[in-house]
């Protein structure tokens, strides 16, 4: 016989022996199985919720005319003015292949005034190619009026907030105060084509879009002062910075956790929540699981000592009890990921966050918090807990070695 | 039997309450090591509320005094209209008055008048649009912090002077002592015009805010802007923070027609849901804490029972009622829980009075939280429902725990028990 056969039979058995112990005890396994498996969905479930809430935050922070990555001159985000800017081939495109890119768009974005009869506000004034707009949120933002025609357009489109503030309504003239490429002022008057509505009054009050071409025209300026880029994954692929920084060369390459810093810390935080959540729960786990291992290692002393006697050696003693714990965890583990992914599947439409709206768009969500569930955090939770059922058999299987055979037969 | 004798009395009260307890004492002490981590689960469940609620108060407190002291005050009053429409002319009128009065009430502290006007500024060359904000900066000083920072030079003494944030002067191309021009309609429809000296720029690190803000003397921005004796908006700073939504109710009738008060929950609604969400999903979480502790003390109990049959068979055997064995393991469940609620007190109120003494420093913000006036540390601090909640859940959860596994003692036969192993 080879070796490796000799050993796989004291395995078999030593797999039955903990097996039947396991189900000796029915009712006591049968509680700390239901706790185990409470902890276990608990995690699963906040995971997902945590997991959605990432989703949402970074497509609020992306959306809002910032794109997975970004193309500015090195000035811009200190001075943001039509000087702060660079050139840009008509026929130019990311060098990706349309899986991995949602779209990009050339802007021009600066600082300007606009008036009506009634008002005065500061706005930013954006210039953009309404055909690549499908990437951010004034190309899917709800529209009562025209949205812009093409890049020559020379309409605008106004926040509704902003419409109100300056008692302004469809088709009305507004002017427009900025300054050109030479570094004066231009002023000039644009006809209001839609105004949209935008999630939260925010970006209504601040953005004013027009066409780029237009634009362009009235600062006297071929240019424009950003590139966005809106990825289908939500890591840029490696080496894509690298690239367009190679390709763009003098201008600064961005990607959103720099240009959103705010969001991004709190991206991470999320990452550490999840863990910090599981690490709680096993915890709280931890005191009955190490109980119910110990006095299932004390109720067999008698039983141990004879094994003992016997010839069994202390390392599958240990063997045995690490094999109970496995044996209740993995149980544990997989009903608990089972009931979890079937509440999760019973929120599959969305918790309503509507009672706290106002404060949850203040940190990047919807009114719906949709869950995602990832089988790599299902699978990471459940080797964890493994991983933590063996760490609470280390005490019961010190206990179950230093039983000394002769002593517990006699008892 | 010898037992039927006795009189009617003497068999009511076969066991004391000294000899329960002492019972239910020996039966924990005989099990040591079930006995502590039993206790250590429950003392866990109660470190963990306890600590989480003083995180939780001393977090909140700092986020709305961070929130209100930044620039918003603890309430505001404005115009109802105003606030809808945002319209120069929708000012409150007689507003010294209104400030000395308000300033006089119970709870108030402190209210400052602001005007807010949108303009167009200039410096020599270029032009932006930005927000004027007239302020009385004595009393602007007692209610935020916003006013009293400047990045360089100093806040404005009164006169036609201006603070303007950083990127504004950058992009303007203005510096300290520089001759800033505001435009913008008055009141009546009049051009306002305007000349200030840059005596201090300001950088909070908020874009829109050092981008787009000009700090006036109140009386330079009302006279320019063709504006009496009214303002926009009071902002106050109150006694008591938790207590605005009931000031702001307590001070409505003392304003002018249309005037309302709100408290920092409603205008700062991200902060005050932001906090509700952080408390209800906290509740939640601190909840299956509980149960997940609760079923390994249900598992102790069973242990504690099934091995105690005989014990019990021969206590009906002698004449104890069910209801009374009962009663042993529920005294016995109050034991185990006061060892571990006097454990998960002990430590956690040692660890919150450690950190609260020394703060927890919250890593990787510091040059966000300077800006923004929110202290680098955080201080846990106890509540008297911070330290009840937690224990309290507890107690209820074990008594449940004991009672469960225990039933079964009321169909004990006893000749069964007492046979069995």
């Amino acid at each position: 016989m080879r070796p490796a056969a000799r050993s796989a039979l004291p395995f078999k058995l030593l797999l039955q022996l903990s097996l039947r112990n396991v189900l000796r005890h029915k009712r006591r396994n049968g509680m700390l199985l239901s706790a185990i498996l409470v902890a276990v969905a608990a995690v699963v479930v906040s995971s997902a919720l945590v997991r959605g809430f990432q989703r949402d935050m970074l497509e609020a922070a992306v959306a809002n005319l910032t794109g997975h990555v970004k193309i500015l001159a090195p000035g811009y985000l200190d001075d943001p003015n039509v000087q702060q800017s660079f050139q840009l081939a008509e026929d130019w495109r990311p060098d990706l292949d349309d899986a991995a890119l949602a779209g990009w768009a050339p802007r021009v974005r600066i600082p300007a005034a606009i008036m009506s009869e009634r008002s005065t506000r500061g706005i930013q004034l954006v210039g953009i190619d309404p055909a690549r707009e499908h990437i951010s949120f004034i190309g899917n933002a709800a529209l009562e009026g025209e949205p812009l025609s093409d890049t020559s357009d020379r309409r605008i489109l106004v926040g509704r907030a902003l419409a109100e503030q300056l008692e302004t309504r469809l088709g009305r003239r507004l002017v427009i105060i900025t300054q050109g490429a030479d570094g004066r002022n231009r002023e000039a008057g644009f006809r209001i084509a839609g105004l949209y509505d935008a999630e939260g009054t925010g970006l209504e009050k601040t953005y004013v879009f027009t066409g780029l071409k237009a634009l362009q025209g009235l600062l006297d300026a071929e240019v424009v002062t950003e590139v966005s880029i809106r990825l289908r994954g939500e890591a840029a692929p490696l080496g894509l910075k690298a690239a367009l920084k190679e390709f763009f060369t003098g201008l600064s390459v961005l990607d959103w956790q720099e240009l959103e810093p705010n969001s991004a810390a709190l991206f991470a935080v999320a990452d550490m929540a999840i863990f910090i959540m599981f690490l709680i729960m096993m915890s709280a786990l931890i005191f009955g699981l190490v109980n119910a291992l110990a006095t299932s290692v004390m109720e067999r002393i008698r039983e141990l000592g004879l094994l003992r006697t016997l010839g069994m050696r202390p390392g599958s003693v240990v063997v045995q009890v690490v094999l109970e714990s496995s044996i209740l965890m993995l149980a544990g583990v997989l009903a608990g990921i089972a009931i979890g992914a079937l509440f999760l599947y019973w929120l599959a439409d969305g918790i309503d966050l509507s009672r706290w709206a106002q404060g949850v768009e203040g940190i990047g969500l919807r009114g719906v918090l949709i869950p995602i569930p990832r089988l790599a955090d299902m699978a990471l939770i459940g080797a964890m807990s493994m991983a933590l059922g063996l760490v609470a058999s280390l005490y019961p299987a010190r206990r179950a070695v230093k039983i000394k055979p002769l002593e517990a037969l006699g008892r | 039997m010898a037992e039927l004798a006795l009189p009617a009395e003497r068999r009511a009260a076969p066991a004391g309450r000294g000899l329960v307890l002492a019972i239910a004492g020996r039966n924990l002490w005989r099990n040591g090591r079930r006995t502590w981590l039993t206790a250590g689960g429950i003392a866990f469940a109660i470190a963990l509320t306890v600590i989480g609620m003083a995180l939780q108060h001393g977090g909140y407190s700092m986020q709305i005094d961070a929130g209100t002291s930044f620039m918003a005050g603890h309430l505001q009053v404005q115009r109802q209209d105003y606030l809808d429409q945002s319209r120069f002319e929708q000012t409150i009128g007689g507003i010294t008055e209104l400030v000395r009065r308000l300033e006089q009430q119970p709870g108030v502290q402190s209210v400052a008048p602001r005007v807010e006007a949108s303009a167009l500024v200039s410096g020599d060359e270029r032009s932006f649009g930005a927000q004027v904000l007239g302020v009385d900066l004595e009393r602007e000083n007692r209610t935020v912090r916003f006013f009293s920072q400047v990045a360089r030079g100093r806040p404005i003494a009164g006169g036609d002077e201006a603070v303007i944030g950083a990127a504004l002067a950058r992009n303007l191309e203005l510096d300290l002592g520089g001759e800033l021009v505001v435009l913008g309609s008055g009141k009546e429809g009049g051009v306002a015009a305007l000349v200030l000296e840059v005596v201090g720029i300001f950088e909070s690190g908020i874009a829109d805010l050092d981008r787009a803000m000009v700090i006036a003397p109140i009386e330079t921005v009302q006279q320019a802007f063709g504006l009496g004796d009214e303002a926009h908006s009071l902002t106050m700073r109150i006694e008591q923070a938790e207590e605005s939504a009931q000031l702001a109710e307590a001070l409505n009738p003392l304003l002018p027609e249309g005037a309302v008060a709100r408290g920092w929950q409603q205008t700062l609604p991200e902060l005050h849901q932001g906090i509700e969400m952080d408390r209800v999903s906290a509740r939640f979480f601190y909840g299956l804490i509980m149960v997940v502790v609760t079923f390994s003390v249900v598992n102790t109990f069973i242990m504690t029972v099934f091995e105690r049959i005989r014990e019990f068979g021969m206590l009906r055997a002698i004449g104890m009622r069910p209801g009374r064995i009962l009663w042993m393991v529920q005294i016995e469940a109050a034991c185990l829980w006061v060892l571990g609620a006097a454990l998960g007190l002990a430590l956690s109120v040692s660890v919150v009075l450690l950190l609260g003494f020394y703060g927890i420093p919250l890593g990787g913000i510091e040059e966000m939280a300077a800006n923004m006036f929110i202290p680098e540390r955080l201080h846990p601090v106890l509540s008297a429902s911070g330290l009840a909640i937690g224990p309290l859940l507890m107690l209820a959860g074990t008594q449940i725990a004991a009672l469960i596994p225990s039933l079964r003692i009321r169909r004990l036969q006893t000749v069964a028990a007492l046979r069995s192993e």
